[in-house]
């Protein structure tokens, strides 16, 4: 196997040099896939140790990267000022960077409390902006410091010119997974990447698949991630991508057993078990759900997703307090971490404290506009304010990132229907969008039957009360709204003259108590009567039907 | 015998054993008895502190219409005990004009044609000019400088005091320099004099100057000697960068400098307040302390506590500490800018015009004070006389972008967007005429110019405008505000929510991004191609 082979000695070289300027999380994921290669028949020995170029200062730079590890970033600095190597060169900035961060995440538990807004900055970014400028005008920055260039580009909203660059990093770099990762979250916007100039390679593969599956293209993700699984087929981060697309197809089955599959070869594995976490809390699977959590905290205990896990736990057991505890501390160890945020915002809304839950959403779509859970969560919380404008915008994002959610649809009918907008046309519309695209909760049927014939549509409201009622017969079901399809479509059928059809939804009125049976045996009266009255004149009806 | 007893005073004075030469001078006066025995009598007496008594020999040996060297010496003793009317009327108090000419008949050493060094009669101006100035005599002690500087050039005591007392505005300046005679080899010196004049309108030409002077010395230059890595050309390099906005390079300029020779003294107050924009508070801290330990009587001392407590933003104190370097010394220019400055920081205006008066009276070269009192008089809403202190700040300098960027701001205040906006990009190219690249501090430049252009309408020129200070500075919720607004005054309320949304998300508690939210969402809600949109999204 060539390809493999080669791919084999790329990563192996890649993590090397990864791990040498610093950038451990991409080195991590790089030896991740080097494992899911498939077994190494051939045994390619190991990659030839290239010298790589110094500039000279290759003791400095390795007092500076003892401090790197330490996590001494100024000092790391500090030490490779007059470094001139590219490799000191990244190290340096990176340190700086770094050290930025560190004193940002300082000042916010300072300043802003726990979870408060704070307006801490990294002080360092407009100082490594212009060197970083300076020097990729003068073109010398080389794919490592464009990465660089690229995320403090991106932090400073610059956000094109950060594609730019992250683009020529990873044409000329392409086994750093973290620069493509911060060219994925430039990629708000479908649009976008076809208008990337990315050059063909098996690292961009990954990049793509990662792309649809943030962009909520699941299907095409899911393909993707298959022809990658081919290539490396024992790699637990495909696994767990995969996982995550039948996740968010809603395709829990497929997704849980995935799950199950990546705890079996990687007891210890955290990441991505939140999502785990999330179909067990859908499928109400107290037991497993409890069991995840205790591993969890036996792995690690404080680590974002650990506490995600828990405040889960304790949301399906109905102790909203306490969950949103867990994920406040989910949020203190990672300010960034998306899904806590919303799931807090979910607890909020349960606990009816809105302000909060505003907030907590807010911040979920500051951090990824395409967080639709979030845009649907917000639309809720302002439904509940009674604020169905702000509601509407809201459920309309969600919808726009989901449009083959039914869920969406449903909600933003809802909000056509209030009586400060009264839009039923609109309403009517997104209902029927919600039954073209599988409504599984059956409301769009109900709501477009019901909505039809406040207009005085008949005809189309018997056909969607028709509809809901199959549904519901299929379901089994039985309730107010089998009640009403039931009673309009009785006193419809009866005004059209089909009285044979009006009789058999009386008869099965008649299983019902309530108002509704008195109204059938009235309605059953009537048709009596006009029965009697048609047999006394049958050849009208003889004469209108013969040509 | 006598002339061992000269040799042994002149010995003596240069090892500062002034007693022994005071002893041993009159002894040489009694033996010898010259005129310049005495002279060197009455010098080791100078040296000695014991001025009345210098002074008293000197008259009573009649030597003051000898020489003109007597008569500074006499004149340098009634400095030192602050008779001025006494010392300018023993150096004779001519007929100056404002050129600096005037008759030097009297002033003219006979003997001082084959003498290198400074010529007596630039000291003796340089004399009468102190004088003037220790009676507040402002105009005419410039004119006394100014002929100091024409007799010798290299009198540069004439000519610190010109620069750093602002006495003359960035134009007059540049006129007075070039009508100065310098040897064809003292280019350096020119040069050097010119870099360290007013930064403002000739930025673009001091790169050039500061280059030169720091050239390697080669055979065909005609600077004469190269001054690299000389602390004087590298404060004038920190003044230049601080002058361009480029706090932090400034900042490792005077640091490294400092470190190089501490006690730099006209290089601090840049260090200073460099290390006050960048926000060092620990550095002017520790600056501070050790200036109040070393050099307490000196103003520069209190400023840099004033310094550390306007970083702090406890402006009680600071304003405490600069009026403290004020009373030091009346002549200290940043301590009176920094005194008004903290009081405008408190709100306090009438406080702080006077601050920026006495400021604008003491250093008419200035623009800074005016422009100041014009700042003030525009936020308690006096038009007018804003316009009027803007109009006479850009009179003293015409290339100061500030000056441009608050008649800008004046016009909009006035609702004369046309001007505003003429204004504003007049000091946005007045910027980016000097300086490669727009910093930080021009970004309100920038927002205002949005806004002008927003009222006059041009909706796509405003938001390209918002959109480079975003750039600039990227958390400022009310640009994304303002940016929203314009978006939604164009009508594309979709775009206007995103921005309403990103703006409440920094500042949540706006008031007017929430109204305008909820409009623009219901506006965006009620569109008819809103719902049509719903069945064609995909």
């Amino acid at each position: 196997m060539a390809a493999g082979a080669s791919h084999r000695l790329q990563l192996r070289r890649a993590i090397r040099e990864l791990r040498d300027r610093g950038l451990y999380t991409a080195a991590k994921w790089a030896a991740e896939q080097l494992v899911g290669l498939p077994e190494d028949r051939e045994n390619v020995g190991p990659a030839p140790v290239p010298d790589e170029e110094d500039g000279g200062d290759g003791d400095v730079f390795l007092l500076a990267k003892a401090f790197f590890d330490m996590r001494e970033y100024r000092r790391a600095a500090h030490a490779l000022r007059g470094a001139t190597g590219k490799k000191s060169f990244f190290l340096r900035c990176y340190a700086t960077y770094l050290a930025g961060e560190k004193r940002k995440e300082e000042e916010i538990i300072e300043l802003g409390g726990p979870l408060g807004r704070s307006d801490a900055v990294n002080p360092e970014l407009a100082g490594l902006e212009q060197e970083l400028t300076s020097h990729s005008e003068k073109g010398t920055l080389d794919a490592f410091g464009n990465y660089l260039y690229g995320v403090v580009l991106h932090e400073r909203d610059r956000k094109s010119e950060a594609r730019a660059v992250l683009c020529a990093s990873v044409n000329t770099y392409p086994w750093n997974w973290s620069a493509w990762l911060e060219l994925q979250a430039l990629c708000t916007d479908p649009e976008i990447l076809p208008t990337l100039r990315l050059e063909d390679h098996w690292m961009r593969d990954f990049f793509i698949a990662s792309v649809y599956l943030d962009l909520q293209k699941n299907s095409e993700g899911l393909a993707c991630y298959r022809s990658l699984h081919a290539m490396f087929p024992v790699s637990d981060y495909v696994l767990a991508q995969t996982a995550t697309a039948h996740y968010n197809l809603r395709e829990f089955d497929e997704a849980e057993g995935l799950f199950e599959e990546l705890l079996r070869t990687d007891p210890y594995r955290i990441e991505g078990m939140d999502m785990y976490s999330n179909i067990l809390y859908v499928k109400e699977c107290f037991a497993a759900l409890s069991h995840l959590a205790h591993k969890a905290v036996l792995t690690d205990k404080y680590r974002p997703e650990t506490c995600c896990i828990i405040g889960n736990y304790y949301s399906l057991k109905a102790q909203h307090e306490k969950a949103v505890l867990y994920f406040k501390r989910a949020l203190k160890l990672n300010r960034k971490y998306l899904s806590a945020w919303t799931l807090m915002g979910h607890e909020y809304v349960e606990m009816k404290n809105t302000p909060a839950a505003i907030d907590a959403y807010r911040r979920a779509v500051d951090i990824n506009p395409r967080d639709y859970r979030a845009w649907y969560g917000l639309g809720q919380t302002y439904e509940l304010l009674i604020m169905p404008f702000y509601a509407l915008y809201y459920y309309r994002r969600a919808a726009q990132l989901r449009p083959h959610d039914a869920r969406m649809w449903c909600a933003m009918g809802q909000c056509y229907e209030n009586e400060q907008l009264q839009m039923f046309d609109a309403a009517i519309r997104c209902y029927r969008r919600a039954v073209n695209n599988n409504d599984r909760e059956g409301i769009a049927l109900n709501k477009l039957a019901k909505l039809h014939s406040q207009l005085g549509q008949a005809d189309q409201a018997s056909y969607y009360y028709k509809k809901n009622l199959e549904r519901l017969e299929a379901d089994q079901s039985e309730g107010q709204d089998v009640v009403d399809a039931l009673l309009f479509l009785a006193t419809h059928s009866k005004n059209q003259g089909f009285l044979d059809d009006s009789e058999m939804y009386c008869m099965r009125l008649l299983d019902y108590g309530g108002p509704a049976k008195e109204e059938a045996k009235a309605l059953l009266r009537e048709i009596r009567s006009v029965q009697q009255h048609a047999s006394v004149l049958p050849s009208m009806d003889l004469e209108q039907f013969t040509p | 015998m006598e002339n061992k007893l000269r040799a042994m005073v002149r010995d003596c004075l240069d090892k500062h054993l002034h007693a022994s030469a005071i002893f041993l001078a009159d002894k040489l006066v009694t033996v010898g008895g010259t005129e310049e025995d005495v002279h060197l009598h009455a010098q080791a007496l100078f040296q000695g502190r014991q001025f009345r008594r210098a002074l008293h020999l000197l008259r009573t040996h009649g030597l003051l219409h000898l020489h003109p060297r007597y008569r500074y010496l006499a004149a340098k003793c009634l400095e030192e005990i602050k008779e001025w009317d006494e010392c300018l009327s023993v150096l004779g108090d001519y007929e100056v004009d404002q050129h600096g000419n005037y008759p030097m008949k009297d002033d003219i050493d006979p003997e001082s044609g084959h003498q290198a060094g400074i010529n007596i009669a630039a000291a003796l101006c340089l004399l009468r000019g102190r004088a003037c100035e220790a009676l507040e005599n402002r105009t005419r002690a410039l004119c006394w400088y100014k002929a100091s500087l024409r007799v010798d050039p290299y009198c540069y005591e004439a000519y610190e005091h010109i620069v750093d007392n602002h006495m003359l505005s960035s134009e007059k300046e540049v006129a007075f320099l070039s009508s100065l005679k310098f040897d064809a080899d003292d280019r350096w010196l020119s040069l050097l004099y010119s870099c360290q004049a007013k930064k403002y309108g000739q930025i673009s030409a001091l790169e050039s100057k500061l280059s030169e002077l720091e050239r390697e010395p080669q055979k065909h230059s005609n600077v004469g000697l190269s001054l690299k890595d000389n602390n004087d050309v590298l404060a004038c390099r920190a003044d230049y960068l601080y002058h361009r906005g480029e706090f932090q390079l400034c900042y490792d300029i005077t640091k490294t400098l400092l470190e190089k020779d501490p006690y730099h003294l006209k290089c601090m107050p840049l260090h200073l307040g460099a290390a006050l924009e960048l926000g060092r508070k620990n550095e002017l801290f520790l600056r501070a302390h050790n200036l109040v330990q070393e050099y307490s009587q000196r103003p520069i001392a209190w400023f840099a506590v004033g310094c550390y407590y306007y970083c702090i933003r406890q402006f009680d104190h600071a304003r405490r500490y600069f009026c403290k370097a004020t009373t030091l010394d009346g002549a200290f220019y940043p301590a009176w800018l920094g005194f008004g400055n903290a009081y405008a920081a408190q709100d306090e205006s009438d406080q702080a015009m006077a601050a920026y008066r006495t400021a604008a009276r003491l250093f008419s070269g200035c623009h800074m004070p005016a422009l100041c009192i014009g700042m003030e008089y525009l936020r308690t809403n006096n038009l007018n006389l804003a316009e009027q202190f803007f109009m006479q700040a850009k009179g003293i300098c015409p290339t100061d972008p500030l000056v441009y960027n608050e008649l800008g701001v004046m016009a909009y205040r006035n609702r004369e967007y046309e001007e505003a906006a003429r204004w504003l990009r007049k000091a946005l190219v007045l910027v980016q005429e000097t300086r490669n690249s727009l910093t930080l501090c021009w970004e309100p430049t920038v927002v205002n110019l949005a806004h002008t252009l927003r009222k006059l309408k041009l909706y796509p020129e405003a938001i390209s405008m918002y959109e480079k200070a975003l750039a600039l500075c990227p958390r400022g919720a009310t640009t994304y505000a303002a940016l929203g607004f314009t978006h939604h005054l164009q009508g594309s309320t979709g775009i206007a929510i995103d921005f309403y949304h990103k703006a409440l998300g920094l500042k949540p508690d706006d008031t007017f991004t929430a109204e305008m939210l909820t409009a623009a969402l219901t506006e965006e809600c009620l569109r008819p191609s809103f719902a049509k949109e719903l069945t064609a999204l995909h």
